[in-house]
Parts: structure tokens; sequence; C-alpha cells
């Protein structure tokens, strides 16, 4: 017997699923989409970042074949803000990362359009893009992530480039870069970290510990002035204020309390509740609110422009039908990539159990991990873990509350790279 | 019959049955399993369903009751001796530590 008559004996559609399972089971140590869980519905996912990409990939694990997955991106690769103020100090590259979405794509057949979200019609179930697609969904998931309020004084394109906040991993990140680089010895560099909540919590503080530990060395007598309008150093506090008053002395200045009323990006002067502070370089990262699609829906109604959802599925409190994720999310989980991942996955779960008709979880945990570097060859670490309350309806912080690495070590610096590869292979791949 | 032709239809009624078992499962919808939404809290770090490969333990198939005794090992320790893995112990109790460890224990590698 030949190999065509083998393949019209045994019919060719049975060859190829079988093949098929071989081939997923080859690729299986990252999953395959099961083809029997008797689930059905159309999941459209706006934005591919942290959360959005997760809760794709674990739409289609969970659910199965029946649960179709449309992601809607506009960029063709994600960057990773996670890492990112290690570009500042040259220690890691943009291009290593960006994340694109081949590979969910084609190992977990999410149908990837490339696109930006318009304006959300939740009550007839459909997704306007800006090239005019409609797409219809049985469940919609939104995770645009931030959009940045403006400072006084910045309200133009050239002042935000002139004092960027790289507080989107990208061209901005290039520009500080540069700007730390042509510092001069001797020089002021002036972070502006606003009231919280915001996005990473730990990241501005940690900026300011990397910054500070490359212009030791590359710009001795040089500056790292922190005017936060935070009370206090809002995570790790005790590792910060070791790494601000003992690790960097001399270099970091760390004012709480601390409002910026303008800044002139042509003079590089701050206005400030402290007074007046020039500079070489300001970083002045600005409030933030949910990404523009959700306030153009209507969707952003928590205080501060966020959106306020039911954290057992994680559906907008005005729009049922509607999950909101990540960053631009209300609840009182940090604002970072890691319970990003977190999020998505109970939200997945969620989603993939009221279309089989089932009920949610209804006893969430998630949980935060974050490593920072401090110098270029040292790293602290946080972990919290919220836990469902059913007297609140929010995720409460348990046990233990938020955990700060005991020490700052080289071996932490080591166990960071192997946190973020395999976050990102977890979200990505 | 050849041997060709005997290997041919003993394939053919592998894949067949196969295909039988695959329609029969498709009918029903179950809940997820039971300790699967706990667990993936875990795989950021250790890999889809326990399956690390790029440092942290492989937690895959390992015996559910090794996998316990350790968390609860881990959520005893004080101090400097608090690692990042003990200190997300703490957010568990003990009925959803088991639920991890036996939801891990049934994954392969």
């Amino acid at each position: 017997m030949n190999r065509r008559d083998f393949f019209r004996f045994t019919g060719f559609g049975a060859s190829a699923a079988l093949l098929s399972r071989l081939a997923d089971a080859a690729t299986g140590q990252l999953g395959f989409v099961p083809t029997n869980t008797g689930i059905k519905g159309r999941v459209v996912v706006i934005g591919g970042g942290m959360a959005g990409a997760t809760v794709a990939k674990y739409l289609r694990l969970w659910g199965g074949s029946g649960v179709t997955v449309t992601l809607v991106e506009r960029d063709a690769a994600y960057t990773s803000n996670i890492l990112s103020n290690l570009v500042l100090n040259g220690q890691r590259t943009l291009t290593s990362l960006q994340f694109g979405y081949t590979t969910l794509a084609s190992r977990y057949g999410i149908k990837v359009v490339r696109g930006e979200a318009k304006a959300i019609d939740h009550v007839g179930h459909k997704v306007l893009l800006a090239d005019g697609t409609s797409l219809p969904y049985d469940r919609l998931v939104v995770a645009p992530g931030i959009e940045f309020n403006v400072i006084p004084g910045l309200e133009t394109a050239a002042a935000q480039a002139k004092v960027p906040h790289a507080w989107k991993a990208g061209a901005q990140t290039t520009t500080l870069k540069s700007q730390i680089a042509a510092m001069p010895s001797g020089g002021t560099f002036v972070m502006t970290i606003p009231a919280k909540p915001y996005r990473c919590p730990p990241g501005p503080y940690e900026r300011a510990c990397v910054v500070a530990d490359w212009l030791k060395r590359n710009r001795p007598g040089s500056k790292v002035i922190v005017l936060d309008a935070n009370s206090g150093i809002l995570a790790e506090p005790e590792n910060f204020t070791h790494a601000f008053d003992v690790i960097h002395q001399g270099v970091i200045d760390y004012h709480p309390g601390v409002t910026i009323n303008s800044i002139n990006a042509s003079t590089m002067t701050l206005n400030t509740s402290m007074g007046a502070l020039r500079a070489n370089v300001i970083n002045a990262i600005p409030s933030q609110r949910a990404g523009s699609i959700l306030t153009a829906s209507g969707l952003a109604n928590a205080p501060g422009q966020w959106a306020d959802v039911n954290v057992l599925t994680y559906q907008s409190t005005v729009a049922p039908g509607v999950h909101i994720i990540g960053d631009s999310s209300a609840t009182t989980q940090p604002k970072a990539g890691h319970i990003a991942n977190q999020e998505a996955k109970i939200c997945a779960d969620a989603i993939v159990r009221l279309l089989a008709g089932l009920s949610p979880d209804p006893a969430p945990v998630t949980n935060s991990a974050c490593y920072s570097p401090i110098t270029s060859q040292t790293a602290s670490w946080l972990s919290s873990r919220f836990a469902y309350d059913p007297a609140t309806a929010k995720m409460a912080l348990v046990a233990g509350g938020l955990v700060e690495a005991p020490s700052i070590s080289k071996d932490n610096y080591e166990e960071m790279f192997k946190w973020f590869n395999t976050l990102m292979e977890d979200s990505f791949a | 019959m050849s041997t060709t032709r005997l290997w041919v239809r003993a394939l053919s009624a592998t894949v067949l049955s196969l295909a039988a078992i695959s329609a029969q499962a498709q009918t029903t919808v179950s809940a997820p399993p039971a300790g699967r939404l706990l667990a993936s809290n875990c795989f950021q770090c250790h890999g889809y369903n326990g399956r690390s490969s790029k440092g942290f333990e492989i937690l895959a198939g390992e015996s559910a009751s090794e996998i316990y005794g350790e968390l609860r090992e881990m959520r005893q320790k004080t101090g400097k001796d608090v690692g990042i893995m003990e200190a997300h112990t703490h957010g568990y109790t003990d009925a959803q530590l088991k639920l991890i460890a036996t939801y891990l224990s049934k994954q392969t590698p």
C-alpha cells in the first residue's frame, strides 16, 4: 500500500487531526487548545499588552476551540515596561523587550487584528474599529492600558518630547536614555512621581536607583532629585529608603509630599510646592487614567477616570458583557504587568464558565511579584497577595500584606531575569 | 493478509476510536478542574501547568504531598529566610495549597 492509498483509506480529516494532535504534543510544553469542551462563544479582546495577550491565550486554552478569540492591537509588537529601566543604563535594548503576536496566533488560533478600537456598542455587542470594521462579540475584554493627564506647561507634543515620561516603553525610553547620556558631570536629573494610583508602584523608585547608579559611575557629581506627590515611598519602603540613603547616598535627594504646579520645557524649570527647580533632564511622570477607548465609551466610571469592575469576573459595573482588566481597571490591586497577567486568568476562567452557563469562581486569589534593579548588579523584590472578600466585594490584601526582600542582592538580580522570561512567555507564548 | 494491511487496519481502527471518544466528550460541559485557577497563579514563574523551562522549579507531575509539604514549610519561614516564594505562600489557606498541589501533580511534565 502506498501513502496515497493510506490517506484515502483512513480519511484525510482524521489523519490531519491526529497529526495536528501529535504536533500539539510536541509543543504541548505550553499547552494546546482542546477541541472537546463543548463551550462556544465569540470573544473580542481590545489591547495586546500583558492583560490582553494573557486573556486571549487562556480563553483558548481553557475555553477550547469553540471559543473564538479576536485580539485587536494597534502596534506590531508589545514593548515591555518591565525591565525598561535597564534600557536607560544600557543593560538592555528596547528590541530585546519587544514581543510580537505571531506565536499567540499560530499556537492558539487567536485571530490577531492590527487596528484601533474606536467605539464600543455594549448594547448591540459590537466593537467599531477606526477603519470602519465592526466586530460582533458575545463577550468583550477591554485592556487598553493607561492614558496620561497633561502636566500644565507640557500641552504640546514638542514639550512632551523634551520632558518625557518614558512610562509607556518605546520611543520615549530611547529619548530619556539619550538625555541622560548627554548630561554633564555634576548635572541634575529630576523625576516627578504622581499621586497614586499609578502604573507600577515601585517603578519610579527603581528608575531613580538605576539612573543614580549610572550617573555615579559615568557623570560623577550628578544628582537625582525625586519629587514625590505621595506622602512616602509607596513600594518596598525599607529597601528603597536604604537604596536612597545608603547605597546611592549623596546622589539621590528624595522629597515626599511635593506637588508640581507647572513645567517649562524651554527653560527646563519646574514650579513646585517646594519652590522652583532647574534641571538638565526632567522625567515628569504624569498622573494617569484609563485608556481612551474606555473614557470614550463611558466605561471609565471610577474616580480618577478608571473603570469600575466586579472583581469576580472583571465585568464593568455599567456594561454587562464587557470585561475590563489590567492597568485601566479600578481595583485594590496594584497596576502592574504581573497583576495584569493574574487578572487575565481570573477573567478568562470567568468568561469560560459564563459561556458554559456556570457561575464564576467565588474565591479568586491573585498575587503580585516584582523584582526591581537597584544597581547594575543587584535587585530587590516585592510580593503581595489578594483574596476576594465577600463582605466588601473587593480583593483584600491578605496575610503578611506587602512583603519586600529582606536584602538587596546579586541573587535577586539573577532571579529577576528568570521571573521576567517566564512571565513574558506565559503572556505572549 | 500482508503486514502492511494489518498495520493500516490497526492504525485506522485506533484513529476511528479516538475520533469516537472525542465526539462523545464533545457533548458534556463540565466545570474547570479543581485547583486549576489557583494553580495558574504559579504559571507566570513556574511555567504553564508547572512545566517550568526557564529556571524556577518544575512542578508538573511532582508528588502532591511533596509540593504541599514544601509550601507549608515555606510558610513557616520568617525574617531573612523569607524568599519571594516563602512570601507567596502566605496568600493561601491549607485547603487552597492542597488544591494547587493536587492539580500540579496531575500535569504531565
